[in-house]
């Protein structure tokens, strides 16, 4: 366990307060983050694509670009 | 001689012999007798350098020549064909770019016929490990998912994969990806690349005698050539690897000659391209080569990695980086390497004659790639696992030929694997996958922007210490870096790719986010093809919305502190040409020709919102870097930390009269 640090921080009142600091526990993962195995079937890939990856592969455009006509 | 020339002279004389900060390096150095082969040793006989060649005024095009053109004597004036210093150096430039696009649109290629053969069952150990992946690159090529197989579905995908080098019309199907303001600059300018090789080959006849001479102009198929390559060849390279290999995902490894082992078989692979080394991962798990590596006398069998195959089987595998391409002479120097097995690009010439004074066995496997004195085992695609086989019992069958033995004890751990799917998976999760986090940070003041931190090592300037100083700077500043090829592994080295490093480097804000998303303030994106990632970073952060609608308005910049090969100028170009203020350290190669590099440095920011700079010390990169990013986020409106305010009810009152 990594030892607690605090910290003094300003809230959102304006008060001076002591919080909990930042850990930084080891970020040592034993075995990969596999989280692109989370797709069962294609529909939840298409799907992902829609929602996950929208920037490219939603049905309109996105963000910035929203409501502009294509180059 | 006066005084201070005499210290200058006694100054260069005491430089020391290796100019690096790597501690395995400097180890090795204090405890082996190294004999005068190293690429240190040579670039001391090499020098001085020819200064019209370093300023990219020789030229040598035709056998009038070669012309030594320069614009500040009068009789030096023009060449023998009468073209002045700007065209030469705008036709060696742009030659430069060629050679950068061609190298990584030949490594997509090769993926590529891969990928094709894997589809068609036609070889065997390949297979579609990364099937949204697969949908993904399907959708931008218009090939129809619906219900069909997968194989099917690949088999479309790389038949149009393959199509985008012979294109003749285009545009690059992958060039849609970018911003929809950044594709109509690029139509508008007349730098939409057709296809891949039609760019390569247009460059090639405009610089041939007698052809283009206006720089402007050179420059426009400059542009196009290197956009084909970022957002062609190099992506494409990327797609078809992930789709195969596995789309990359954070993972641990480690960094440094320390990673090699004293009582195992060591097997260090080198180059760029990845569809032998995936093989070599599977094959040294093998029990059979395992038993006969006992049989040798060995514990085990250590797989590691030089340069950016060593990248691409970090990023998906976890296997160890031993080094960057300074590194590849010294890995054999410790005497532990009993096969260094080689595929394409930044191998260096002298590997077989250093392997002499040691017993390293040089195995060339591309037939692209050989090198005098080496041994060479084609890879073949359709017969990979046999390949990757005797490469690998050639390597157990020589590790009881070991001499002396000295690995430093030098190793540091790092985390990889953030392909730009990763990042936004981590910002937002499985369900609300975005870049928002991101976006809002940039926003809100906690980071400053990002900047992109790649490119080679040069034996010019001190090895590693160009990458670790600049982004230690950067990254003090709340800039996040995002990293790829040997400067990637320079950092990693360092200690900058754990998320500690935050508390450690960075500044508070930038540590902040780091701490709450669980990430290192640099991220290490892979291989120098897989820059194209940088690239999709950099367009979800337009497309996200909140930072201007190109990526020439977003706070990032772009750096290669110690670029040495033409890909690095390939790669920088790309960037220049999608928006995007790039520094480069050590040397730059149009010094000898005003206008032109005022046309890089100035004039193409007019053109495409982004322009190239250089500086040779790291804390100037890194002040102009910051400047560019603190110049972006004032024309955002951005520039201050804005409070949060909660507002009472008078408040709301004031606002409603208002």
């Amino acid at each position: 366990m990594v030892d607690e640090k605090k910290v003094k921080k300003e809230s959102w009142t304006g008060e001076d307060v002591e919080v909990l600091g930042e850990t930084y526990a080891e970020g040592k993962p034993d075995t990969p983050v596999l989280w692109r195995k989370k797709f069962k079937n294609r529909e939840e890939m298409l799907k992902y694509l829609k929602s996950g990856e929208r920037y490219w592969f939603s049905d309109d455009w996105y963000g910035s670009e929203k409501r502009k006509t294509p180059a | 001689m006066a005084d201070n020339e005499k210290e200058k002279k006694a100054q260069k004389q005491e430089k020391p012999r290796f100019t690096t900060v790597d501690a395995a390096i400097l180890d090795l150095c204090n405890n082996v007798e190294i004999p005068e082969i190293t690429c240190w040793d040579r670039t001391k006989k090499q020098s001085p350098r020819c200064s019209f060649g370093e300023k990219g005024i020789c030229c040598r095009i035709c056998s009038m020549g070669p012309c030594r053109v320069d614009e500040s004597r009068e009789k030096l004036k023009y060449g023998v064909c009468g073209v002045d210093s700007n065209t030469v150096a705008a036709r060696n430039f742009i030659r430069m770019i060629a050679g950068g696009a061609a190298a990584h649109s030949d490594h997509a290629r090769a993926g590529a016929e891969t990928f094709l053969a894997a589809a068609k069952g036609e070889a065997p150990g390949y297979a579609i490990k990364d099937e949204q992946k697969l949908l993904q690159l399907a959708m931008d090529f218009d090939v129809s998912v619906g219900d069909r197989s997968v194989q099917d579905i690949a088999i479309e995908v790389g038949e149009k994969g393959m199509g985008i080098f012979g294109e003749q019309f285009g545009p690059i199907p992958l060039t849609k990806r970018a911003p929809l303001k950044r594709q109509k600059l690029w139509a508008e300018q007349g730098m939409l690349p057709r296809g891949v090789d039609r760019e390569i080959v247009e460059i090639m006849h405009r610089t041939h005698i007698g052809v283009d001479m206006d720089p402007v102009n050179l420059m426009q198929q400059g542009s196009r050539a290197a956009i084909a390559d970022g957002w062609g060849g190099s992506m494409l390279a990327t797609e078809l690897q992930d789709i195969m290999f596995g789309t990359p995902v954070p993972i641990l490894g480690r960094s440094n000659l320390g990673v090699l082992e004293k009582e195992q078989v060591n097997i260090v692979i080198h180059g760029h391209e990845p569809s032998l080394s995936e093989m070599i991962v599977a094959v040294v798990q093998d029990p059979e080569m395992i038993e006969r590596a006992k049989q040798k006398g060995a514990q085990g069998i250590n797989l590691a990695g030089i340069c950016c195959t060593a990248n691409e089987i970090l990023m998906r595998h976890g296997v160890p980086l031993a080094g960057n391409f300074l590194q590849q002479e010294m890995a054999i120097i410790t005497g532990a390497v009993d096969a260094m097995v080689v595929d394409v690009q930044c191998l260096m010439g002298s590997l077989p004659r250093v392997a002499e004074c040691f017993h390293t066995k040089v195995i060339t496997t591309n037939y692209r790639a050989k090198i005098p004195g080496a041994t060479h085992i084609q890879f073949e695609e359709h017969d990979a696992v046999e390949t990757a086989k005797k490469i690998v019992r050639a390597a157990i069958d020589n590790f009881p030929n070991r001499k002396e033995v000295y690995i430093p004890d030098v190793e540091c751990d790092l985390i990889g694997g953030f392909s730009h799917e990763t990042i936004n998976y981590l910002l937002g999760g499985m369900f609300r996958a975005s870049y928002k986090p991101l976006n809002d940070n940039i926003i809100n003041g906690r980071i400053l922007g990002v900047a992109g931190v790649v490119g080679c090592n040069n034996v010019k300037c001190e090895h590693d210490a160009g990458h670790i100083d600049l982004v230690k700077e950067l990254i003090a500043n709340n800039v996040l870096v995002l990293q790829t090829g040997c400067s990637a592994v320079a950092c990693a080295k360092a200690g900058l790719m754990l998320p500690e490093a935050a508390a450690k480097y960075a500044g508070p804000g930038l540590a902040e986010v780091c701490e709450t998303v669980g990430i290192p303030p640099v991220l290490h994106m892979g291989s120098c093809v897989d820059n194209s990632r940088i690239l999709m970073a950099a367009t979800a952060m337009v497309k996200q919305g909140g930072l201007g609608d190109d990526i020439s308005g977003l706070p990032v910049a772009g750096a290669a502190p110690e670029w040495m090969s033409e890909k690095a100028i390939s790669i920088g170009h790309y960037f220049v040409a999608s928006g995007v203020y790039t520094v480069f350290g050590t040397t730059w190669p149009t010094t000898g020709a005003s206008e032109l590099t005022d046309l890089l440095f100035n004039g193409y920011e007019e053109i495409t919102g982004g322009k190239w700079d250089f500086a040779l010390e790291s804390n100037v990169q890194a002040q102009k870097m910051i400047d560019h990013i603190k110049k972006k986020r004032e024309a955002l409106g951005i520039e201050k930390a804005r409070k949060r305010i909660l507002y009472d009810m008078a408040m709301r009152r004031e606002l409603d009269a208002g």
